[in-house]
């Protein structure tokens, strides 16, 4: 029998089963006697190993066993679901998943070390009476299984599709867009009514078709959650922490690209908030809050963006110690220090070489990453904001577009050339007198909100000759770097519009600052800069 | 008028196999089931020759499944399908009514023998 055809099939639905696996154990930590959770566990490590055993994945078959007949050791009350059981399961579920990795890419198998041994000869050292003799009682009599039906998943309606297809779908639809925009103007010059009213009939279905097409592009906030369970798990195992660590909103869709870019920038996060945010079990108590402390990570939509929001319930963060500690690293002056508002302050862990931590560990580091973090997240057009109460704990907040391909932008003119800014990276546009504009110094800064912000120009940043405005009005708009806000000076500012961005060709697609080109209603070219490279 | 059969599995990917195995052996698959209540249910309503059941699933296990459906059809034709090592459980299913049993990993032409005589 050719076995080669149902490969495709066997790793979609052996990845569905260490799904429930991973969600399984963490459910019964919470829970350890919940018995149809039990069962669940066994079963699913029983399917793995016989799917595994027709398909002559021997490794899988091998790990899977070991798993299935620790289970049913919990099952018969032999063991209970003590952490060390759920440390062992969540590890042989990843080493399942790598194995399919191979699998599926056709690699050499990867080792299984002693896994299959430890999980074989668990608990590690003989606890005393309890191995062969007398088995003490069964946590409750068995019960008849029972148990909502949401195993079904697998026979879900779906169509694999090819990437580079969508891709395709999604590039087309962006030119239908272009196009509508040429249209636009060629109506505007005809004052045509009815053309008008048929091109605008045709934008709301673009529209419409963009936006599905794109949703073909989401997945589950979920597809990621895996990496984020085990790392927390295992950070504050090691660390002696105890913590509770909660998921929201797994269901929701981003864009498979933001999702991949999004895994490390979250881990560091999640990482940061057990390896400094989190207090050990004495001192949380020595405070008066519960020993057990919380991390949660939750996904929640709010209109077009996605909010990714990691909170704990740890020390905090003082502001005032912060700008201390950058001061002392010479990363801020006194001066700079005073027109910081607090939740500004906080943002000073974004700044490359910061750290508040009492001591360098090896998992967070010395703060080199908070400011990878940031960047990355701004590359993809969202925000990072920082909240955080001394003694109560902290909060970070990634805001970002669900999707990517076709953004709103805010066009300026810089001499000859015209750019595009995504107006994720906008925060207010002005037009200022001369006379709203000071020199400080080498600098010249504008006033806002009690806040002397800096301009920088923008035709300088690009090697244009610089503007000279004219009618004496200085068109710019406001933007954050590094978590300050910063005034950029443009020659014009022509107004917000929604761009199909593709990616620039080599060589041009290596030119720092550059995130892509676009082309105009009128066929002009644009390209979009990415704030975030060129501050 | 080629024999019906009703195929009980968990995994999708089980239950694949299976039916490419008994199509090539021209049997004409009347329903499949994912789970044990579900089996019960479709076998009133499909009354199938031939019924494949898994013996580990949810809602049910297969030997409950099986005993609600002899209860049901006392001429059932049921043969389960277990994995090695779970041999005390064929003891159940015998006196439950079983007629055969089939051991995962499925060998194509152990299936087909195995079927054959539990049409009898």
């Amino acid at each position: 029998m050719d076995m080669s055809q149902y490969k495709a099939l066997f790793l979609s639905e052996a990845r569905e089963y260490l799904k429930t696996i991973n969600e399984t154990v963490v459910a019964l930590e919470q829970s350890p006697s919940d018995r149809p959770a039990i069962d669940a566990l066994f079963r699913g490590a029983h399917s793995l190993k016989g799917m595994a055993a027709s398909m002559d994945y021997l490794l899988v078959v091998e790990i899977a066993h070991s798993m299935e007949d620790l289970m049913i050791r919990v099952r018969e009350g032999e063991l209970s679901f003590e952490p060390g059981v759920a440390d062992l399961l969540l590890e042989g579920s990843e080493l399942i998943e790598g194995l399919l990795n191979d699998v599926e890419q056709d690699l050499q198998q990867r080792p299984t070390g002693d896994l299959p041994a430890r999980l074989a000869a668990y608990p590690p050292r003989p606890a005393g009476t309890q191995r062969q003799g007398a088995k003490p009682p069964a946590p409750s009599p068995a019960v008849p299984e029972a148990e909502p039906a949401r195993e079904q998943a697998a026979e879900a309606k779906t169509v694999r599709v090819n990437t580079e297809l969508l891709d395709h779908l999604i590039n087309l639809t962006g030119e239908l867009i272009t196009n509508k925009h040429r249209l636009l103007n060629i109506g505007r010059e005809l004052e045509s009514a009815p053309l008008n009213e048929a091109v605008s009939e045709n934008g709301k279905l673009l529209r419409a078709l963009h936006d599905e097409v794109m949703k073909v592009r989401l997945m589950p906030f979920d597809a990621i959650c895996g990496s984020f369970q085990r790392s927390v798990r295992s950070l504050a195992r090691k660390q002696g922490k105890e913590l509770h660590f909660e998921l929201e909103g797994r269901e929701i869709g981003l864009d498979r690209g933001i999702l991949e870019q999004l895994v490390d920038p979250l881990n560091h996060i999640l990482r940061n908030a057990v390896d400094h945010g989190m207090e050990t079990s004495e001192e949380r108590e020595a405070c008066g809050k519960p020993a057990k402390g919380a991390v949660r990570l939750s996904v929640c939509k709010d209109r077009d963006r996605v909010l990714i929001t990691v909170s704990d319930d740890g020390r905090g963060m003082d502001p005032e110690r912060m700008i201390a500690s950058a001061i002392g690293k010479g990363l801020l002056t006194p001066e700079e220090a005073e027109t910081l508002t607090p939740r500004q302050a906080l943002m000073l862990t974004c700044l490359p070489g910061f750290s508040t931590a009492k001591e360098v560990t090896d998992i967070s580091g010395r703060g080199v990453g908070m400011d990878a973090v940031a960047t990355s997240i701004q590359k993809l057009g969202g925000t990072l904001t920082i909240d955080s109460e001394p003694g109560k704990g902290s909060s970070f907040t990634l805001k970002l577009p669900m999707t990517i391909a076709i953004i709103h932008v805010l066009l300026v003119q810089c001499g000859r050339f015209k750019s595009a800014v995504p107006v994720t990276a906008v925060q207010r546009t002005f037009e200022l007198r001369r006379d709203q504009v000071q020199t400080v110094g080498k600098r010249q800064v504008f006033r806002l909100d009690e806040e002397e912000v800096p301009l920088l120009s923008l035709n300088r940043i690009l090697g244009l000759p610089l503007g000279r405005f004219p009618d004496g009005i200085v068109p710019l708009f406001l933007t954050e770097a590094k978590g300050r806000r910063v005034g950029i000076v443009v020659d014009r500012l022509l107004g917000q519009h929604e761009l199909f961005i593709k990616p620039l060709g080599r060589p041009l697609g290596k030119l720092p600052g550059v995130a892509g080109g676009a082309t105009l209603g009128d066929g002009e070219i644009v390209t979009v800069l990415e704030l975030a490279d060129l501050l | 008028m080629s024999t019906t059969v009703m195929i009980v599995d968990d995994s999708l990917f089980m239950r694949k196999m299976l039916r490419d195995i008994l199509e090539e052996e021209g049997y004409q698959i009347a329903a499949e089931a994912s789970d044990g209540e579900e089996a019960v249910a479709r076998y009133k309503e499909f009354r199938p020759d031939l019924t494949t059941l898994d013996i580990v699933m949810p809602n049910k296990t297969g030997i409950e499944a099986l005993q609600e459906i002899m209860a049901f059809d006392p001429a059932a034709r049921v043969v389960m399908c277990s994995a090695i090592g779970q041999e005390s459980l064929t003891t159940a299913a015998t006196q439950a009514g079983a007629k055969a049993f089939i051991l995962k990993p499925f060998n194509p032409e152990l299936v087909a023998q195995v079927l054959k005589e539990a049409e009898g």
